[in-house]
């Protein structure tokens, strides 16, 4: 463990400017289990702070603390948390309650389950703006309370206020919905606002318009925030300093410009390391084996989508999820396809895969048609394609032991005799780097890394040449990511795999793809290659992508000059 | 990323489903009654038959044969069905065996007094569910912890034991009700109370276990970071959609309400369905048995179809568009439920 290291910024050193936020010595635990231990930092007002962590760091607990929202009975708070000078951990909620909203407003996680399902968001909006007062202190009346929501939501991008309130969460998009959240907890004037994770459930460049406007809020408001985020790219970008946290305690903290160029720390550095943001030639080595095979004029393209069209039918009216989709993957490499929500990478990996069947154009796999065929037929082209799929922790038959996962393809294929199953089995696993202890284990019994190792090792039993892979680390941690994509690079470049990536994290792109094609709305918006695209994108929609990439070196520096002088 | 813009309640796919459901309950009560006519009509010895011939009974043979032809006992089974079933469509239930009254007389003189402790007792089970799950969330903790032993206390305790204690305290030890004059208000009232309490049970689980799902949820963390106090979050954000599953669970409670009241009504010796199911049943009364059964199968199919009528209407996140993704209630098993209400 790392020493144990106060904040020090300018301002909490001059005894005389108190933070607005300091905690000491914070320790929860949840029925007996340490979740957090003596973490201590302090956010100055109208600064920003930044708690990082991956899963289980403690980081959203510590969040919870300080608003007091730990679960009632379950969560234990010791140490103390002072805000404007009060320890909110020993008032009792009475008088903590009218601090609630008005000075410490909070923007949570997931925006699509953050409101009331069954109430309009203007209902909802009321009790944000009864905690409004006028000049004398008394209650704005219904009208004045109604023009502040409305203004407050047109602040904070929503075109159509009216229509906003008069709607139910579920006919919002995520990014409407997070700006409702955020238009909320502003809307009293909090002094300081904790968002946790505000963007991980969002597109990439809606991403960067919600941090954009807390950003902009924070400024021009004049609030400080506690920003808790697992994305060390985004916290460089966003934040004045940081305290980057690993079960449970803190492992270093400071300016971020300290933390994120010059990690002292073991765990801060690794993280460093891992962020696809700040590392883009982190596996240039092994890269260039694919782009040496890509380069080579001999290759013959493994993958070939030409034309191909896909339309469906909801309620009546005719949607087109792929439109006219064309690309060509050489063999040995790795093609991204890039897209957020919406256009239509999911029916894309559906076709590739022969699930769907386009309504024109063809698709060739290593020299087989792939569309128009039967499921009998498929068979033989299956084998040569395997899938990994997003999430492992759901992906998985959880009653299933690692063993019978990764031999499935072999049974169901009927591949080999029983002993070259087992030993088949077992190679896929030192593929992937398991331990051959983990046979026996259930998915429950393995990290989210491991259930994704056993995952790629049952796409790879079958020896296929080509793998589909569909977002394959997205729900996990940024170090386990890491751990991921040099597996799957290095099986690249021992096997001479195919891979269609398909993500929406450009910065990981840049990473391990050789070549990407841009989708949006089902249309091929730009394709070439990394390279290229990266480089010198020609379309406004690559460009606005490519600007959602947190740029860490945009760190809030001067701002941090400007307290110190 | 649009707003996916969809009228909010759009009347016409309301209406579309609303029609569906009707029809569906139709037919489910005409499949009821079938099926309840075909039961009896392959039943070893014909009851029907039996009765009229048995001496004791002194029917001449000039009513036999009226008799017989009135109900088509001479033709095949699917021309009485038919006959059957014109008959029911037009509101003929029959005529009983035993006092040759038609049925629908003698359903109609019992029915009032068990809709009104049916009814009545639904009233007790929601007032005690909602008193329970509305204390375990606002009461002070050691008092809330002890109303979440309530329900399973409520549903281990035979409703006949809770009538028996309400006759022996408040009728003869308090005397606050006359056991003679059973259709009183006041021995209504703790007939009511006998019959609710084991409902009040089910509702109130679901309704506590409802309440704390919903405090769990984000929404709440979220409003409850916005200044609202405990008692406004539990009006304002939890009630409504931990309610929303307990009309389904109302809905299946109809059944525990109609078994229970043929049992309450025997101890407070009420005269309503129950003890007409009763006599029927030791005189092998076919007719009115077989009406008693299409009677619960209804009132099943119409507690249900209310349920699917008013659901999609108070939870805005149902989706008529989709007619398989209306809400699945007990009417999805019609033929199920008639054997469970009829046993």
């Amino acid at each position: 463990m790392a020493p144990q290291r106060r904040l020090s910024t300018p301002t909490s050193d001059s005894p005389a400017v108190q933070p607005l936020l300091r905690v000491r010595d914070l320790s929860v635990s949840y029925g007996g289990h340490q979740v957090v231990d003596r973490v201590s930092f302090d956010l100055p007002r109208g600064h920003s702070l930044a708690l990082i962590g991956e899963s289980g760091s403690g980081k959203s607990t510590i969040a919870r603390s300080v608003l007091r929202l730990l679960p009632a009975g379950v969560g234990r708070a010791t140490g103390t948390v002072e805000l404007q000078g009060q320890d909110v951990l020993a008032l009792p909620e009475r008088h903590f309650r009218p601090l609630r909203g008005r000075t410490i407003g909070f923007v949570p996680q997931d925006p699509s389950s953050s409101l009331n399902p069954v109430r309009t968001i203007g209902s909802q909006a009321r009790e944000a703006s009864a905690l409004l007062r006028d000049e004398a202190g008394h209650e704005l009346d219904g009208a004045a309370q109604r023009q502040a929501v409305v203004d407050v939501l047109a602040r904070v991008g929503l075109d159509d206020p009216e229509r906003v309130l008069a709607s139910y969460p579920h006919q919002l998009s995520g990014g409407m919905l997070q700006r409702v959240l955020i238009g909320l907890a502003v809307l009293p004037q909090p002094a300081l606002i904790v968002a946790d994770e505000p963007t991980s459930a969002l597109d990439v460049t809606i991403q960067k318009r919600i941090l954009d406007l807390l950003s902009e809020l924070r400024d021009s408001l004049d609030i400080s925030m506690l920003l808790i985020t697992h994305d060390l790219a985004i916290a460089a970008e966003r934040a004045d300093s940081v305290v980057v946290l690993k079960g449970g305690t803190v492992q270093e903290s400071g300016p971020t410009s300290q933390v994120s160029t010059a990690p002292t720390s073991a765990y801060a550095q690794r993280l460093h390391d891992d962020v696809p943001a700040l590392n883009p030639d982190r596996y240039a080595d092994l890269r260039a084996v694919g782009e040496a095979r890509r380069a080579d004029p001999a290759s013959a393209p493994k993958i070939e989508v030409r034309g191909v069209t896909k339309r469906f039918s909801v309620h009546g009216q005719e949607l087109t999820a792929v439109d006219d989709l064309s690309f060509a993957v050489p063999a040995g490499t790795t093609h991204a396809i890039v897209g957020e929500s919406g256009s239509g990478k999911t029916t894309t990996i559906r076709l590739l895969l022969g699930l769907e069947t386009p309504d024109s154009g063809e698709i060739v796999v290593a020299g087989e048609r792939v569309d128009g065929r039967s499921h009998a037929e498929l068979r033989s082209v299956r084998r040569h394609l395997q899938f990994v799929y997003q999430n492992p922790f759901t992906s998985l038959d959880p009653t299933w032991k690692v063993e019978r996962l990764v031999r499935e393809p072999l049974d169901r294929f009927r591949v080999g005799d029983k002993a070259g199953r087992r030993e088949a089995v077992r190679e896929a696993l030192d593929a992937v780097g398991l331990d051959h202890a983990l046979l026996a284990r259930r998915p429950d019994a393995l990290s989210g890394g491991q259930r994704q190792r056993v995952a790629i090792a049952r796409a790879l039993v079958l020896r296929p040449d080509v793998i589909v892979l569909d977002e394959p680390t997205s729900a996990l941690d940024v170090s386990v990511q890491a751990d991921i994509v040099q597996v799957l690079l290095r099986l690249q470049a021992e096997l001479g795999l195919t891979y269609v990536f398909v993500s929406h994290d450009l910065a990981l792109v840049r990473q391990l793809a050789h070549t990407v094609s841009v989708v949006r709305r089902g249309r091929v918006v730009e394709d070439g290659t990394v390279e290229r695209i990266f480089d010198a994108p020609r379309e406004d929609y690559t460009r606005t992508l490519l600007a959602s990439i947190p740029d860490a070196g945009a760190a809030r520096r001067p701002a941090l000059a400007e307290q110190a002088s | 990323m649009g707003v996916t813009r969809q009228p909010r309640r759009a009347p016409r796919p309301y209406l579309t489903y609303a029609v569906q459901r009707v029809v569906q309950a139709v037919v489910v009560v005409l499949l009821a009654y079938c099926f309840t006519f075909l039961v009896i009509s392959v039943l070893p010895g014909d009851p029907v038959t039996a009765t009229l011939r048995n001496p004791q009974n002194n029917f001449t043979e000039e009513e036999v044969q009226r008799i017989v032809a009135y109900y088509g006992l001479d033709r095949p089974v699917w021309v009485q069905l038919w006959e059957a079933l014109s008959r029911f469509v037009q509101g003929d239930l029959g005529v009983s065996l035993r006092s040759n009254l038609p049925v629908s007389t003698l359903i109609g003189d019992v029915l009032g007094s068990t809709v009104v402790l049916a009814v009545s007792a639904l009233v007790v089970a929601l007032a005690l569910a909602f008193g329970i799950a509305y204390g375990t969330r606002n009461a002070p903790a050691p008092v809330a912890k002890a109303l979440r032993a309530f329900p399973s206390l409520f549903l281990s305790v035979p409703n006949f034991v809770i009538g028996l204690l309400l006759i022996n305290v408040f009728a003869f030890n308090l005397g606050l009700f006359q056991v003679i004059d059973s259709e009183g208000p006041a021995a209504t009232f703790f007939a009511a109370i006998a019959l609710g309490i084991p409902v009040s049970a089910q509702v109130a689980e679901v309704l506590i276990a409802n309440l704390d799902h919903e405090a769990r949820q984000d929404y709440a963390g979220f409003a409850t970071s916005r200044g609202l106090s405990r008692s406004r979050l539990f009006w304002r954000h939890l009630l409504k959609p931990s309610s929303l599953p307990v009309v389904t669970v109302i809905a299946l409670t109809v059944g525990e309400l109609l078994g229970g009241a043929l049992i309450t009504e025997t101890i407070f010796g009420r005269t309503g369905i129950g003890s007409l199911v009763q006599r029927s049943v030791t005189t092998q009364d076919l007719p009115v048995l077989q009406a008693v059964v299409v009677l619960a199968a209804v009132v099943f199919v119409v507690v249900n179809l209310v349920v699917d009528l008013v659901y999609p209407l108070l939870d805005p996140r149902v989706d008529l568009r989709g007619a398989a993704r209306a809400p699945r209630t007990a009417a999805e098993q019609p033929l199920e439920t008639t054997q469970g209400a009829s046993a």
